[in-house]
């Protein structure tokens, strides 16, 4: 009878452990651009704004999501390799007016910084913003390009 | 064997396999004597992008997200979505003056009330 017991106890035990596994691999799934907020406020500062780094040979490309910043909202500096960005989202909860749900968390600070894989060339920088995207282009180093070597 | 073929003709690039992941956009929403104010977070939408749709009492925001980049991916945290969000709204919103702005990737969406729910200030007067 006793051992019977304990088989049970191993076998939820067992299960225990493979649903907090799953938990946590949907979390994982749930949580890649689920709208920040929810309830939770911002997550953590380096978690945001959600950025995105593409590498298309001669340049960098990082993408990041600043949803309410105007372009004056939001500060890049850029050396060598080291990239960061930083801003402040005001709060625009307008006057007189009650609030009956405030999902996106008012006024927040952030700050942000990446190490890029290769060096960048600081003067040739561009950035954009446009509908809450922030678009850089980061041209690379001229060190830092791959060449083509020709046999002689 | 009709099925066999159709399952050979269907190109991998095709519109109905490329599944686009739904998310809710995070909102603020206000409320004053006048109006009901709404804020949705949705960067990456264009104004073009996005449908608004008030019918019987129900809000529906849907809209798309595209993401234009070029080269291979070192990281993604975020990527093309549907938003759709809806709401209940209650009765007395005049419909014809709802206005919608995007800024910033925010979506403002005002909610006038109409005339007959707003509040009114009664004069007494002497007789």
């Amino acid at each position: 009878m006793h051992s019977q017991w304990n088989d049970f106890d191993q076998m939820f035990g067992a299960m225990d452990l493979l649903r907090n596994r799953m938990g946590r691999v949907n979390r994982l799934f749930t949580d890649f651009d689920r709208s920040w907020g929810l309830g939770r406020g911002w997550p953590s500062v380096d978690n945001w704004p959600r950025t995105n780094l593409y590498d298309a040979n001669d340049q960098l490309q990082l993408v990041a999501a600043v949803p309410g910043l105007g372009k004056d909202d939001l500060n890049i500096k850029i050396q060598g390799n080291y990239l960061e960005i930083s801003g402040t989202r005001k709060e625009k909860a307008p006057e007189g007016y009650t609030a009956h749900r405030v999902e996106r968390g008012g006024e927040t600070f952030f700050s942000r910084s990446f190490t890029l894989p290769v060096e960048i060339n600081s003067t040739k920088v561009e950035a954009h913003l446009k509908d809450g995207i922030l678009t850089l282009k980061l041209p690379k180093a001229e060190t830092a390009q791959a060449k083509r070597i020709t046999i002689s | 064997m009709s099925e066999k073929q159709e399952i050979v003709k269907r190109d991998e690039h095709s519109p109905a396999l490329r599944q686009v992941p739904t998310v809710t956009p995070s909102v603020d929403i206000y409320e004053n004597d006048d109006e009901l104010l709404l804020y949705a977070d949705m960067p990456g939408v264009a104004k073009d992008a996005i449908a608004i749709n008030l019918e019987n009492g129900r809000l529906t925001i849907s809209a798309q997200r595209n993401i234009a980049a070029e080269g291979e991916v070192q990281f993604e945290e975020f990527g093309e979505v549907k938003y759709e969000r809806a709401f209940s709204v209650p009765q007395g919103i005049d419909i014809n003056k709802v206005k919608a702005t995007m800024d910033n990737g925010v979506l403002n969406l005002h909610l006038p009330k109409s005339e007959a729910v707003k509040p009114r200030q009664i004069e007494v007067q002497t007789g």
